[in-house]
């Protein structure tokens, strides 16, 4: 579902943010991206997603390239960024139809996804405010919503338990075991290693631009925790 | 210990320095346009001296050189504060880094103090230049004495302040208005707009004032009203005696007042800033949300919905973009209650003129109150931070656009339709030359449309931190209104003069097509641009 082959990107001043990365992401697949502050995660997740441009390699989501063929590509795919900067003026609900609006979602199904979704993070009765008045968690809470209602093939998350309650996380660790078991590839980034070791079946380290270890779970752990792992792959 | 007001001027200044940026990004992108932006200062900086200078010409040539001082005091003092007023919203309150900058150990009011002087040294080279512009015209027709070259430099540096803090108090009695009302931006919108309207009438209404002092010549008349003026806005009057009657009393007020007045509003603006600054950014959440039946829309309507609800949900944003379509309606409706002929007679101050031959004027009149801002100028930028959402989105940046567009001229060509046809009934326009106009005012606000959004499309500036810095300050709307504007000021004389030269229907259907022509050009180049990547 999701390829990336020879990945780099490079600043103007010559460093490199990401270089040489490759990795693919199946259907069903739930993959973890882990590595430090500023080893590249982000700005490989941005360019998977189209926002960032880079000029060697080659992503392909479900076939297509993002460079050649980016609107194939984010018709199949949903991102929540770690920090969402939601249009703060919308209410949420008006936000979810705009998203809606965008991936051509009917009426009727719209309503009963963003029901299922905004229910189950209980959010529904707050639909009606401003994104304003929103606190963080909130808004990552639309942010996750806005992603799922278009039911993606491919759903890109930059740290999305970030700010999230514990019931918000849990539901969204649930959702994604199910979406997952839907054939719906997700790759994911985050800092917290337990989460990634008790959701993931595949990840990969990044350390400096540079995919330092990438495999299966238990290719990785070989019998010891992500933790003792992702420290063994970062010496 | 450290000097902490200064130390906070200094981050807000360099938080927004062009100077910093070049020198420690390493963007090449954004370093030229920063250096566009500084070419393009440059040229409206000589623009406006040259103006200054050539306004104390005029005075010199006609021997009312003695005016200038007093002149030039108004001119700046009237900028100042009509600009801060405009930027008092963003500036002093509900600015975004308000939170960051509270939970320092700073004082509420020292934070609007070094808000307030930050607004006056980014402002204070455009009033320095009409001063020591004003200075030199005055210098070359009075040749005062030697020193009161440095008087006239050092009170220009005074010559703002008192109008800004004028100004910055009524934004914060607005802003204090405001807060007191669940929908306190609403409320801060409409209190600036009257405020602004009040500020288009202020020619009449002075006109009004000073009528009985039965004044007949122009410039006669001009520097009478400015003496009057100056007999009211003391400041003009002590800044006109220091350079002109070396009063060191004038000097001493100019000095003393502002600085007594400086630390007067910002004692009493301390109080509430706390207060007012958590109403602005807090908002009550309603938490009673039901679903109901939710309704499909196209990308490019829902993207138009998107624009309508960031335009009313700034107040920086609204009274900006939507001022000129406030007018326009207020033009219209007047027009249509008092009778085209009343209105023409009150602009022209009652000069012999034949109304009818003013007619074929009606749709640009009304298209420079329209036309005077496009949101489409500001919308590419103000995406902002916001910008991941279009660009993860499978939308095209053309859709993205179109949705921008529809969005303005659903806002412009009601307005223009409505403010034309009341014009038109007033004026006793025939229904054939009402519908021309109405397709010419069309055609206006969809070349508007489009060529406001290649401007903001080729100038997008999506790193800003306050939104006053694209909405008033972008290089998109600066190349999208001052050329606008002044094309169609001259538009609108050379219509009459046309009009009375040919007829009418054949003049309007010309300038339709001339309209629909450029409108058509700006959209396919609004395409063009869609197709580049990033």
């Amino acid at each position: 579902m999701l390829e990336i082959r020879n990945y780099s990107k490079s600043y103007s001043e010559g460093k490199k943010a990401a270089d040489n990365v490759s990795l693919s992401v199946m259907s069903g697949d739930i993959y973890g991206f882990i590595g430090h502050n500023g080893a590249g995660k982000s700005t490989t997740i941005r360019a998977v997603v189209g926002v960032l441009d880079f000029t060697e390699g080659e992503i392909f989501i479900d076939g297509h390239s993002v460079k050649t063929e980016p609107m194939e590509c984010k018709k199949v795919t949903a991102y929540i960024p770690d920090n969402p900067d939601l249009y703060e003026n919308l209410t949420g609900i008006q936000y979810l139809n705009f998203i809606a609006d965008v991936f051509d979602i009917g009426a009727a199904d719209r309503e009963e996804r963003i029901k299922k979704y905004a229910d189950a993070f209980e959010i529904t009765s707050s639909l009606g405010d401003t994104i304003s008045s929103y606190s963080h968690g909130m808004k990552q809470k639309v942010a996750i919503i806005s992603a799922l209602i278009h039911s993606p093939k491919l759903l890109v998350l930059d740290e999305p338990f970030v700010g999230l309650d514990p019931k918000a996380t849990f539901t969204l660790k649930e959702i994604m075991h199910e979406m997952c078991g839907q054939g719906t590839a997700i790759f994911f980034s985050t800092h917290v290693l337990d989460v990634a070791e008790k959701l993931c079946n595949k990840v990969a380290m990044i350390k400096q631009g540079r995919i330092i270890a990438s495999g299966t779970m238990e290719e990785l752990t070989e019998g010891h925790s992500l933790e003792e792992a992702f420290l063994e792959a970062d010496k | 210990m450290r000097n902490r007001p200064l130390i906070l001027l200094r981050a807000l200044l360099l938080s927004t320095s062009q100077g910093n940026i070049l020198k420690h990004s390493t963007d090449k992108k954004k370093k030229k346009r920063i250096v566009g932006g500084i070419v393009g200062a440059v040229v409206l900086y000589i623009l406006l001296m040259a103006y200054s200078i050539l306004m104390c010409i005029g005075y010199g040539q006609v021997g009312l050189i003695d005016a200038a001082p007093v002149m030039c005091a108004l001119i700046i003092s009237m900028l100042a504060f009509i600009f801060t007023v405009l930027k008092t919203n963003g500036y002093l309150f509900n600015f975004k880094e308000y939170d960051m900058l509270m939970s320092l150990p700073f004082e509420a009011s020292t934070v609007a103090a070094c808000k307030f002087l930050y607004m006056y040294i980014k402002s204070l080279p455009w009033y320095l230049s009409i001063s020591v512009s004003m200075m030199i015209g005055y210098g070359v027709y009075a040749k005062p004495a030697f020193y009161v070259y440095p008087i006239w430099i050092i009170l220009g540096f005074f010559l703002p302040v008192i109008p800004m803090l004028a100004a910055a108090f009524l934004g914060f009695l607005i802003a204090r208005i405001g807060a007191g009302f669940r929908k306190t931006n609403i409320v801060q919108t409409v209190l600036t707009m009257i405020f602004i309207i009040f500020c288009f009438s202020l020619r009449f209404i002075i006109e009004g004032i000073f009528k009985d002092d039965k004044v007949t010549e122009t410039l006669e008349m001009t520097s009478q009203i400015t003496d009057n003026a100056a007999g009211v806005y003391l400041p003009a009057r002590w800044f006109s005696d220091a350079v002109t009657g070396n009063s060191v009393l004038g000097i001493l007020l100019l000095a003393g007042v502002s600085a007594a007045l400086f630390a007067a509003v910002f004692a009493l603006v301390g109080r509430s800033y706390r207060n007012i600054n958590s109403a602005l950014r807090s908002h009550a959440a309603a938490r009673n949300f039901r679903m109901t039946g939710q309704k499909k829309h196209s990308v490019v309507q829902a993207i138009a919905f998107k624009e309508f609800r960031r335009l009313t949900g700034s107040t920086v944003y609204i009274t900006n973009a939507a001022i000129g379509e406030v007018l326009a309606l207020l033009l219209g409706i007047v027009t249509l209650i008092f009778g085209f002929d009343t209105i023409v007679s009150v602009v022209t101050q009652g000069a012999p003129i034949d109304t009818a031959i003013l007619r074929p004027a009606i749709p640009f009149t009304l298209y420079f109150f329209v036309g005077m801002m496009s949101t489409t100028a500001c919308s590419p930028s103000l995406e902002g931070k916001n910008y991941w959402i279009v660009q993860s989105l499978p939308i095209e940046k053309k859709t993205l656009y179109q949705g921008k567009m529809l969005f303005n001229l659903y806002l412009t060509i009601p307005v223009m339709a409505f403010s034309t046809l009341c014009m038109c009934v007033s004026a006793g326009v025939p229904v054939l030359d009402t519908i021309l106009y109405l397709l010419l005012g069309a055609a206006l606000c969809a070349f508007s449309t489009a060529w406001g959004c290649v401007c903001g499309v080729k100038h997008m500036r999506l790193d800003w931190e306050n939104e006053i810095e694209v909405v008033k300050q972008g290089s998109a709307v600066a190349i999208y209104l001052l050329p606008n504007m002044f094309v169609v000021m001259g538009l609108v004389v050379l219509v009459v003069f046309l009009g009375m030269r040919m007829d009418h229907r054949l003049l309007a259907l010309i300038l339709i097509l001339i309209a629909s022509l450029l409108a058509a050009l700006s959209y396919l180049r609004v395409l063009s641009l869609s197709r580049r990547r990033f």
